[in-house]
């Protein structure tokens, strides 16, 4: 097997994108990662691309568009490129780059884009949640009008009742999330939070009301549209090129039951477990060599409950850690610098390869002073679909020219 | 008159195993053959959420669903009727009932329900 | 404009009396405060200047709302409507959000329209909630009728409090009404209403001084969020 590497990294600013198609949201955030790889490409090495991979989740049901990977490859004339669309759930983002990273390594294809977009805000937010609980079993589950929030809901009493998870722990994780969200220009959500305004004060009744319970509205992450783009090839030609290259040193994945109720335990996130230790494996690396983490967190309890599950916090102290500010900017881990999924927001093809890109601009300390883990040199990921039913991780590192 | 509680579980005839929803193999010993079985007696809540951003479909302002588990051990979802969740706690009985649990395309479509037992 | 008064008489309408609506501060979820007032007739060419922004903003029908609310203000501005009020809504002294309705008689009240103009504060529930208040404690009126013109106010007002449907036409000539009665606002009031009473007197002196204003790209910007383009 070859070693791959990201060569190139690019996003658009997620949101509201009312003016943009998915189509042309896919398209300008492809167009940013080649163009990051061309930038690099200073003594023309490498060949086109041979293959085009497309996480994308709701086009055939929110936009009535399918085949999105062949309709992408014409739009930028990547032609004969092979091309195909994923579809994952809200982890098609790191199942597509898992696609492109098993295809280099096997020697068959040379140069390889990933691309994951959604454009989720087309539809009213009834539809939207309607789209989301689609994931759900279609006949134990979902007629009953279960939303992903609500299976999030269950499952955070739970992790209360047994971990100790406070309303406080859940807290720190919304207000760390949206104050870095108000420093990445790409972030959907822009506004740092206030104690007082979600949660001391009367009023937070109205302005942080419960969405699913125990969840209040900022433990959630926000309906988005949005796209990011990434560029792999082999770490020998990635070596050739001027930026340091960033190798998938570890890839995971797993799967879990797709009810919570038939989990042994419904509070143990296997899939998270064995994808982690998987990448870990692989990349002969343990979480305390990990200098920067981008997790799922769709549902702040997420962050705190793969916190421990990926092995940086024993369970029932990841809640704690996020509380004495171990996983902000500085701290032990830090931990969705970009915002995560709270405030980066999470149009769900594009979220796996968006932490991918969110991990690169890290390892190439190429982030103002205010986002960047100094010298980060290790950085790990999770995409997190269903209600952790498929999970993938990657384990980056930067390679030193 | 009181509706049967249409849901059938599935207990592996290998491993006994019980299974709800339907799995085409066992999801311990990998077993294909299973005895079909009701869920039976009263329920006990294994957990529960109120959920106030409903998906398309429905009218009301919040639901609450919530798993519980049969006496003969069959798991499942249903909606709980009480009208907040102050009036529920993990582990407490619940009763179960099959009753219209949404509308589409104007039939009531049947399902789960659970309902606290003094 | 030369007004004649002798005519005014004729055409303008009687006003019920209205007691003022006592101001309240909110602390938002970003931790401002919002100041909700009732606002002067002479307030209302500032207000308007807010409201011109949005008129050419397509997303979430804010082109009609504020098209129809800059109507309403200055129809109420120019001595058109029977019994009209407006309320709005301040931080750090500019305007964020508007809501206007009137009487239809002592008893019924014809809810307008509700204007954020500041996104993902939960502004418009604020205020929406505020008008409510003002019909039901202070007008001391039996019910509102009410209509959405968007699916955000359909799911925050018909779903969240809920409303009961009826029969009857409303004023905006669109569906038929929703009815906010004591009842449903009273069962609502502890989840939906809140505000702390009296406002300090810094925070009032900043609201009741000239209101300020955000430009006009500024308003634009945080409500289409056009950002990245
Ligand atoms: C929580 C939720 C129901 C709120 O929806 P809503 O009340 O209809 O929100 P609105 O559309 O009125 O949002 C208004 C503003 O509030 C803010 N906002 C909305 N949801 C937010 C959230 N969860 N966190 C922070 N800010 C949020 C945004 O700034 C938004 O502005 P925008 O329109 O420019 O995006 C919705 O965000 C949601 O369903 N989140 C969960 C998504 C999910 O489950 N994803 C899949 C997980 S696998
Ligand atoms: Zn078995």
């Amino acid at each position: 097997m070859r070693d791959v590497a990201i060569i190139g990294a690019g996003m658009i600013p997620f949101g509201r994108r009312d003016e943009d198609t998915l189509m042309e949201m896919l398209a300008y955030a492809a167009l940013k990662a080649l163009d990051d790889a061309a930038q690099s490409d200073t003594g023309h090495v490498l060949p086109p691309i041979d293959a085009v991979y497309v996480a994308n989740m709701g086009g055939g049901m929110l936009q009535r568009q399918t085949a999105i990977a062949s309709s992408l490859v014409d739009r930028l004339s990547l032609m004969p490129a092979a091309a195909e669309t994923i579809e994952n759930g809200p982890a098609s983002g790191a199942s597509a780059v898992k696609n492109g990273l098993l295809a280099i390594a096997s020697g068959y294809y040379d140069c390889v884009l990933v691309v994951g977009g959604e454009k989720m805000r087309e539809v009213t937010g009834w539809r939207a949640t309607d789209f989301v609980a689609t994931m759900t079993h279609p006949q134990a589950e979902y007629p009953y009008g279960i939303t992903l929030p609500g299976m999030a809901g269950m499952f955070t009493r739970l992790y209360m009742e047994q971990y100790g998870v406070t309303r406080e722990h859940l807290l720190a994780i919304s207000l760390k999330n949206q104050e870095m969200g108000t420093l990445n220009p790409y972030a959907h959500v822009e506004m740092a939070l206030d104690r007082d305004g979600i949660f001391d004060s009367p009023h937070s009744i109205v302005n942080n009301p419960v969405t699913a319970d125990p969840l209040h509205l900022y433990d959630l992450c926000p309906v988005s549209d949005g796209a990011a783009a990434i560029v792999l090839c082999s770490l020998e030609l990635a070596k050739k090129l001027s930026k340091p290259p960033v190798l998938i040193a570890g890839f995971g994945q797993a799967t879990d039951t797709q009810t919570l109720q038939e989990r042994e335990d419904p509070t143990d996130l296997k899939a998270v477990t064995i994808a982690a230790q998987k990448a870990f494996a692989m990349a002969n690396l343990t979480p305390a060599d990990i200098h920067v983490a981008e997790l799922h967190d769709a549902f702040t309890i997420l962050e705190i409950a793969e916190s421990e599950h990926v092995g940086f916090f024993p369970k029932g102290e990841g809640g704690k850690a996020a509380l004495a500010g171990k996983t902000r900017l500085g701290g032990q881990i830090p931990i969705n610098v970009s915002g995560g999924l709270k405030a980066r927001g999470h149009p769900v093809g594009a979220t796996g390869v968006a932490q991918l890109v969110d991990i690169v601009w890290q390892l190439r300390h190429e982030l103002p002073a205010n986002r960047q883990v100094q010298g980060a040199k290790n950085g790990l990921t999770v995409n997190f679909g269903g209600f952790g039913n498929n999970v993938l991780a990657f384990v980056l590192k930067r390679v030193e020219q | 008159m009181k509706k049967e509680i249409a849901i059938t579980a599935y207990k592996c005839k290998q491993c006994g195993k019980i299974h709800y929803p339907y799995h085409d193999r066992c999801l311990v010993c990998k077993g294909r053959e299973f005895e079909k079985m009701k869920p039976e007696g009263d329920a006990h809540l294994l957990t529960y959420t109120a959920i106030f951003n409903l998906p398309w479909g429905f009218d009301q302002r919040f639901l609450i669903i919530g798993v519980a588990e049969f006496e003969n051990h069959v798991k499942a979802m249903g909606q709980i009727k009480v009208d907040s969740v102050d009036q529920l706690k993990t582990g407490m009985k619940v009763r179960p009932s099959w009753e219209p649990i949404r509308v589409q395309y104007g039939e009531n479509v049947y399902g789960l329900k659970f309902e606290p037992i003094e | 404009m030369a007004v004649d008064m002798e005519l005014e008489a004729v055409l303008r309408p009687i006003q019920y009396p209205m007691v003022p609506y006592p101001p309240k501060v909110i602390t938002l979820a970003n931790g401002k405060k919002m100041v909700i007032r009732q606002a002067m007739r002479e307030d209302v060419p500032a207000i308007l200047k807010s409201v011109h922004p949005c008129l050419f903003i397509e997303r979430d029908y804010y082109d009609i709302v504020s098209a129809r609310l800059y109507g309403e203000l200055l129809a109420w501005y120019r001595y058109r409507v029977k019994s009209e009020y407006c309320l709005m809504g301040q931080v750090d002294g500019y305007l964020v959000g508007v809501v206007n309705g009137r009487l239809e008689d002592e008893k019924v009240g014809m809810s307008y329209h509700t204007l954020a103009i500041d996104r993902g504060l939960r502004i418009g529930s604020h205020l929406f909630a505020a008008k409510m208040e003002y019909h039901i404690e202070y007008l001391n009126q039996d019910a509102v009728l009410i209509v959405a013109e968007s699916p955000i106010g359909f799911r925050r007002w018909m779903v969240e409090y809920p409303l009961e449907a009826t029969k009857i036409p409303h004023e905006l000539g669109g569906g038929d009404s929703y009815r906010l009665t004591r009842e449903i606002y009273l069962k609502a009031k502890p989840r939906l209403v809140v505000g702390d009473r009296p406002v300090p007197q810094d925070l009032m002196d900043e609201a009741m001084a000239d209101i300020k204003f955000a430009d006009d790209n500024t308003i634009r910007e945080r409500i289409a969020g056009l950002k990245g383009r």
